[in-house]
């Protein structure tokens, strides 16, 4: 009999364990804000920042699905706060919210101009050491201000953030003009007292109900302020020192000088610092193969020959996209590429002359460009469709 | 509560150990005190049976005299033997010899002279306990009682209906044999013969219940099962002190060796070919009259994800099938808690899209998700418990009337979001897929539930530990429940998430024979050399 109250004892004790336990940190899903996207601006106020948080409104997303896009509400909330923390102002928001804000699925973090050339160390924190954000947060700059990136108009998508955030994506693998920048990457370039960060830059255009948005180039950091830009020629210049060419289409003129696109379908590229008589030298490799994907006049340029030429031309091309970056980093004095922590690595000991003469030493580098390109397939034809 | 319980088995062991102690002594005397006799007097010897067995209307005493003048009768009660055979083989050669000339007669008809010379009957016995006697009437044999002999004939005409031989219902096959078990003990021994033909194929019998009389019988193969294994189960079955043995679950219960585990640590089949299979593997089978479950130990958990097909189909689909069951419990007992752990605990871990459609769903739903998945949970198991109790057309109308419920209205109501739905029903689907575990699975299912309603992922974690700790400690007579996956045995793999071909498992599951080697060598098929036909001329 006492063996079987102690047994009883026993299980309600478990159970009312259980009970003790509560249900810490447990939050069902329709009480959650999920956050896709936060803007950080500079607020007209005497505030120092002014944070716009987009929502996504579930229930509309899944409307929208079932009434097959033709739903009357947006699918997202922009809640717009002003504070002196991003952290207190992202807080602040459950005044405004009935829903605490959820931060693991944010796809992205736009910064306003204004913020991002008075410097985002600050404001980047927060990002940094939150547990609910994620290191993997899409990067950019807006041309004007984030807030109003975050309500356009996008035809495919039905959130900005999502919309913004795949675009920067496919565009990195299918044209490969400007970085995609994760927090992450952010975080290794702002560590570093050489490397200077860079992330695309967002602009909109047209007005009202019909505003969109597209990428428009690469913005150039020094430490933590936006100095500069790379166009988006200078942007895959920048792309393929780094290696990072995924794809796009490079023009280029046929012996006949007619307009030839060639598809880049493989590329590396690589890069090392060498030291002599106090001066830093660079060679760049570079290693492209593609495909002729279109051409202009009547030329057959399936001979060997032609295809030579081709391929001479492309690497000219190549060469120039490349030093045009280098020329556009040289000349805003921000170390993009990363050939300090480059020559870090190689002559560590040298280095901690140079490092802190960096900014002298980073503009009259000379940079010695190799380019290594084939042409593999010419299409489904390899004579153009128009007769001599 | 693994330690109380440990403990309380202890305790209660001891108790039992000493009360069956003291049983077995008083038993002795009174067999001694109450020993009765056939004392030769045909109308007392009817009057001691009668007294015994009462008036009940299916007790047949059939008095005649034979032999001009010797008086006799035969018992025996109704319904259980073949009437045809009585009347041919004992009454009619014993009226028979009223028709012979007096010198074909013998001098003087005693028992001996009827047993050995004049019924027609295989088996006989002669008996003078009337204890046995009466036992022997109520288990269908037909007695023979003779005016003025102190013995009493045991014939064994036994004929009662049974149902046939048919495919069994629960464990029903594409390929491979279609017969089952019936209710019948002998027809179930004689069903294993004809799969063993072997003299080492054995069978004994034990009676057990007080009132039931019910017949059990360890079967094995003599060499092949541990002795020490046969020895274990006697003991265990010859403990059983009960009133009434209906089923083979009854023995089930009594005998397993964790009775507070939600883990069944002894197998039961229906199919002989299964059965054998077992036997063949160094595992002994309990029969039990009465029912066609064949229980087989010791059992092994990952027996529940075999099957008799696997083993006659070839090794690449068995084994893919193999794996989804293992999948498939793993599901049937994870998707619930995971789905509620991840939806309101750990809401990072899941893919954007994802999240944004089961918030969604979730909107405007009114429970919490633990308790939405518990309520989905038991109407489940009930639409489940409905279903297999009624009859098919009833069933039927129950499902539909529940899948409607759930399926459409209660999501297109709002009362449940239609991911839910989805996740108890694959629950549901596949917690089917492995039969042996359904009713722990259910079980484990619950409490992994409540531990992820409550402390997400973390008590997800807690509830598994405990669980493979548990497992860890099973034993089925003596074998480590969790064999050959802890502690490994590498041969033993071969045939657990993956069954390789049957020519390479050359070694019996460990620990459980006398002769681990099942055949010498691989057996890989080839070509013989001598009798390469390729045909001429081409």
């Amino acid at each position: 009999m006492m063996i079987k109250n102690r047994f009883f004892k026993a299980v309600i004790c478990i159970l009312l364990l259980i009970c003790l336990s509560g249900c810490w940190n447990s939050r069902e899903l329709n009480a959650l804000g999920i956050v896709m996207g936060i803007g950080v601006d500079r607020p007209d106020g005497p505030e120092k920042v002014k944070v716009t948080a987009q929502i996504v409104k579930a229930g509309e997303m899944a409307a929208a699905e079932s009434a097959g896009g033709g739903s009357k509400g947006k699918a997202y909330w922009n809640v717009v706060n002003t504070g002196n923390s991003i952290f207190s102002t992202l807080r602040d928001m459950t005044n405004e919210s009935s829903r605490k804000l959820f931060f693991p699925h944010n796809r992205v973090l736009i910064f306003g101009r204004e913020v991002a050339e008075e410097g985002i160390a600050d404001h980047l924190d927060f990002f940094f050491r939150d547990a609910e954000t994620r290191l993997n947060i899409l990067f950019f700059i807006a041309e004007d201000t984030a807030e109003e990136i975050f309500d356009v108009k996008c035809e495919l998508e039905k959130v900005p953030s999502e919309s913004i955030a795949k675009m920067i994506d496919v565009q990195a693998e299918a044209a490969s003009q400007t970085m995609s920048v994760k927090l992450s990457d952010l975080k290794f370039r702002i560590m570093s007292k050489t490397f200077s960060p860079v992330a695309p830059i967002i602009e909109t255009y047209g007005s009202g109900e019909e505003k969109g948005v597209n990428i428009t180039g690469t913005a150039v950091f020094k430490k933590d302020k936006m100095i500069g830009r790379l166009d988006k020629t200078e942007g895959r210049g920048l792309l393929w020192v780094l290696g990072k060419v995924q794809s796009g289409i490079i023009e280029i003129k046929s012996p006949e000088n007619h307009l030839v696109g060639m598809e880049i379908i493989r590329a590396r590229g690589e890069f090392s610092p060498e030291l002599k008589d106090g001066k830093v030298k660079v060679k760049v490799k570079i290693f492209e193969e593609g495909n002729l994907g279109e051409q202009e006049g009547p030329e057959d340029l399936s001979h060997p020959e032609q295809i030579k030429f081709l391929e001479k031309q492309k690497a000219e091309e190549i060469k120039k996209e490349v030093m045009a970056a280098v020329k556009k980093a040289q000349e805003l004095n921000a170390d993009i590429f990363g050939f300090g922590e480059a020559v870090h690595k190689k002559y560590p000991k040298e280095w901690k002359v140079m490092e802190d003469k960096w900014d002298e030493i980073f503009p009259d580098i000379e940079v010695d460009v190799s380019v290594e390109t084939y042409i593999r397939l010419m299409g489904r034809i390899n004579k153009p469709s128009i007769p001599e | 509560m693994i330690m109380i319980s440990s403990i309380l088995k202890k305790v209660r062991f001891q108790k039992m150990m000493k009360q069956s102690e003291k049983q077995d002594s008083k038993n002795g005397k009174e067999d001694e005190q109450t020993e009765n006799v056939i004392k030769g007097n045909l109308e007392e010897d009817i009057g001691t049976l009668r007294s015994i067995l009462g008036d009940s209307s299916d007790l047949i005493i059939r008095k005649f005299i034979f032999g001009k003048h010797i008086e006799a009768a035969i018992i025996y009660i109704d319904g259980l033997i073949d009437k045809t055979l009585v009347n041919e083989n004992i009454m009619k050669p014993l009226m028979y010899i009223n028709n012979l000339e007096s010198g074909e007669l013998p001098k003087s008809i005693d028992i001996d002279y009827v047993k050995s010379e004049l019924l027609f009957v295989g088996s006989i016995d002669g008996k003078n306990s009337i204890n046995e006697i009466v036992f022997k009437i109520v288990s269908g044999d037909t007695i023979f009682l003779m005016d003025g002999e102190k013995e009493a004939l045991v014939i064994s005409l036994l004929g009662w209906k049974t149902r046939g031989i048919e495919e069994p219902k629960t464990e029903s096959v594409v390929r491979g044999p279609r017969e089952g078990f019936t209710e019948t003990m002998r027809f179930n021994t004689a069903m294993l013969r004809r799969k063993i033909k072997n003299p080492d194929l054995r069978f004994e019998t034990l009676t057990i219940g007080e009132r039931t009389k019910t017949d059990v019988c360890i079967a094995y193969i003599k060499g092949l099962t541990d002795p020490k294994l046969i020895e274990e189960i006697r003991q265990r079955l010859m403990r059983i002190k009960t009133d009434a043995i209906l089923e083979s679950g009854y023995i089930e219960q009594y005998i397993e060796d964790s009775p507070f585990s939600i883990f069944p640590t002894i197998a039961n089949s229906e199919k002989p070919d299964k059965v054998a299979a077992k036997m063949l593997e160094g595992r002994a089978a309990i029969l039990v009259d009465g029912t066609p479950f064949v229980l087989t130990v010791p059992m092994l958990f990952i027996e529940s994800f075999q099957s008799s097909e696997d083993y006659y189909s070839r090794p690449y689909f068995s084994s893919m099938i193999r794996i989804l069951r293992v999948i498939a419990f793993f599901l049937s007992i994870l998707a619930p808690a995971a789905y509620v752990a991840l939806s309101t605990f750990h809401q990072e871990l899941i893919p954007t899209p994802l999240l944004l459609s089961m918030a969604a769903a979730h909107e405007g739903v009114p429970f919490p998700s633990a308790v939405e998945a518990g309520v989905m949970l038991v109407f489940f198991e009930i639409l489940r418990e409905a279903g297999v109790r009624l009859p098919r057309p009833i069933g039927q109308a129950v499902s539909i009337v529940g899948a409607l419920v759930i399926g459409e209205s209660a999501v297109s109501a709002g009362i449940i979001g239609a991911p839910m739905v989805i996740v108890v029903a694959i629950t549901a689907v596949s917690s089917f897929a492995v039969p042996p575990q359904t009713d722990s699975g259910a079980i484990i299912r619950f409490v992994l539930l409540i531990l992820a309603g409550f402390m997400g992922g973390f008590g997800i974690a807690i509830g598994l530990f405990a669980l493979f700790i548990h497992m860890a400690k099973l034993r089925s007579f003596g074998t480590p429940y969790l064999l050959p996956l802890a502690p490994l045995d590498k041969s033993g793999l071969k045939d657990t998430l993956v069954r390789t071909s049957i020519w390479s498992l050359r070694k019996r599951p460990l620990g459980m024979s006398l002769d681990d080697i099942r055949q010498e060598g691989s057996l890989k098929p080839s070509l013989s050399k001598d009798d390469v036909n390729v045909p001429e001329g081409n």
